[in-house]
């Protein structure tokens, strides 16, 4: 698994540094992590690059894993810009942008930013609209072992005791949370997005467990409603991340996706 | 006089030569999201020869980049364009634009342009040029309807045609064909009876998420070149990638 540093410049933030772990070979997918830090994707990157044939390019946001965040990056947005930087320095073309999370929410404000090196968007259980009567999880106030049982559809082979874990992992952790809690915010959603959601043409599938409580499946099916070119499907016996608990599941309904019955749904609208 | 000829610069972006006149289809000089041409770019928009005018099919994105195409050097270009595309050509600069519905014509020193029928997901025209007894039809990317089986009866022979193959589905919209495909194109090839049909409007792509939610295509050439070898014997195909000129 290469690992390299890439340095971008964003006009109001400055050089941001960027660690950026890669697999495979083959059509690109960018692949965002949520709040739990990169570990939380890595093998399923390793699953999808050895299974298919995609290059598979997984950055660490900028404050996590120990990695250095400049103090003027602040915004789920400011991240979204300095991503779509690190796809313009490396010349990438036809990019799907996947984001589990909080890097749904990063995706999401990809796709809006409307760069042409972004082609796709799959957001999997993502945070960052306000959904009347569908509040994200508090999770901040929420002790771990909750965050466990809200996460995953079955949650016991995935419950870790934090004070089991050693020193530098738990230091680790506390900077995933300080770091999360300077791009989200409290609670994790941006008032403006549902509705700016409404300019975005960037094709989206927006993919949800069935068990996910931390954003239930009816905050994933507003998220899909309210964008212009979207289709939503839900995964079953999963919850807020797939890509942990269903990997293969995952796998298959964005490869497959263009055989899969939305007939259910609302149309697409196509100009 | 300079002999007829074509160069494809993208999709159905195209440089007509015709009766000593240079003709630009289609103009498409950028990308966003969805859509692409998949295939280079030819000709940079410096990089284009004095024009004597753009034709254009229709309004959709991919045919008609005119936010783009608004830094050719002179924008008194003379710009001939299904009526729906007359407003957005003056909010872009252009200064001389003409709106023109099917079987209308216009003349442009030696060479007349008529406007001929075209069906597509928004309204559409298709074009003839002639000089002489030289003609080029371009097709856009409409579908194949029964009115343009008038073309040869009312405007005449045909030598070189440039049709649309993809034969370009919405998916969300029970798969709804909205451009000719390759056997579309070639039994059309069959009616125009041109000496020569270069096919354009294959490459293009909406992405690897967006063929798969939003459209669904047929990206090779080759099948339009052989159900023309089927329906239309007498006309050579040529398969042309950007940047090569054609003479007739």
């Amino acid at each position: 698994m290469p690992s390299s540093t890439h340095t971008v410049v964003l006009d109001d933030v400055g050089p941001v540094e960027i660690t950026l772990d890669e697999r495979g070979t083959g059509q690109p997918f960018l692949l965002l992590h949520g709040g739990g830090g990169p570990t939380t994707v890595s093998a399923f990157a390793d699953t999808f690059a050895t299974t298919k044939d995609v290059r598979v390019l997984v950055p660490t946001h900028p404050g996590f894993a120990g990695t250095p965040r400049p103090l003027a990056l602040t915004t789920i947005r400011g991240l979204a810009q300095t991503y779509v930087a690190l796809l313009d320095q490396l010349d990438l073309e036809d990019v799907t942008v996947i984001g589990n999370s909080v890097g749904g929410w990063i995706a999401a404000e990809m796709g809006l930013i409307a760069d042409p090196r972004v082609s796709g968007v799959i957001l999997v259980d993502a945070v960052g609209i306000e959904v009347p009567g569908h509040p994200v999880a508090d999770f901040f106030s929420l002790t771990m072992d909750q965050v466990f049982s809200l996460s995953f559809h079955n949650p016991e082979p995935f419950r870790v005791d934090p004070q089991s874990l050693p020193p530098a992992a738990q230091a680790a952790a506390a900077a995933n949370r300080d770091a999360l809690a300077t791009y989200a915010g409290a609670a994790m959603s941006d008032p403006t997005l549902l509705h700016r959601l409404q300019e975005m043409d960037t094709a989206t599938l927006v993919l949800w467990g069935d068990s996910d409580q931390i954003v239930d499946p009816a905050y994933g099916r507003a998220y899909a409603a309210a964008l212009p070119v979207a289709r939503f499907q839900l995964l079953t016996d999963t919850g807020h991340l797939p890509q942990v608990e269903t990997p293969q599941q995952l796998i298959d309904a964005i490869w497959n996706c263009g055989e899969a019955d939305y007939t259910d749904q609302r149309d697409l609208g196509i100009n | 006089m300079t002999a007829t000829a074509v160069t494809r610069v993208t999709h159905s972006c195209h440089l007509i030569e015709i009766g000593g006149r240079t003709f630009l289809t289609d103009p498409w000089f950028s990308s966003k999201p969805g859509y692409y041409q998949g295939e280079p770019i030819a000709i940079a928009i410096p990089d284009l020869p004095p024009l004597d005018g753009v034709l254009i099919s229709h309004a959709h994105y991919d045919h008609c980049d005119l936010k783009t195409f608004a830094a050719y050097r002179d924008q008194r270009v003379p710009i001939f364009a299904a009526t729906t595309v007359v407003g957005e050509a003056r909010v872009n600069g252009f200064r001389d634009v003409t709106g023109l519905d099917a079987w209308e014509s216009v003349e442009v020193g030696p060479v007349t342009i008529t406007a001929t029928p075209g069906k597509h997901g928004v309204h559409e025209v298709t074009f003839v040029l002639r000089a002489g007894s030289e003609a080029v039809y371009f097709a856009g990317d409409t579908l194949y309807i029964p009115e343009l089986n008038q073309i040869p009866e009312r405007l005449g022979h045909i030598n070189l045609a440039l049709l649309p193959t993809n034969g370009l589905q919405i998916r969300p919209a029970d798969d709804l064909q909205v451009v000719m495909n390759a056997d579309d194109a070639a039994q059309l090839t069959a009616i125009l009876k041109p000496e020569l049909a270069i096919p354009h409007h294959y490459a293009f792509t909406s992405g690897w998420l967006g063929n798969r939610l939003v459209t669904r295509s047929d990206r090779d050439p080759q099948h339009y070149q052989d159900a023309a070898r089927e329906f239309a014997p007498e006309t050579t195909v040529r398969i042309v990638e950007p940047g090569t000129r054609t003479e007739l």
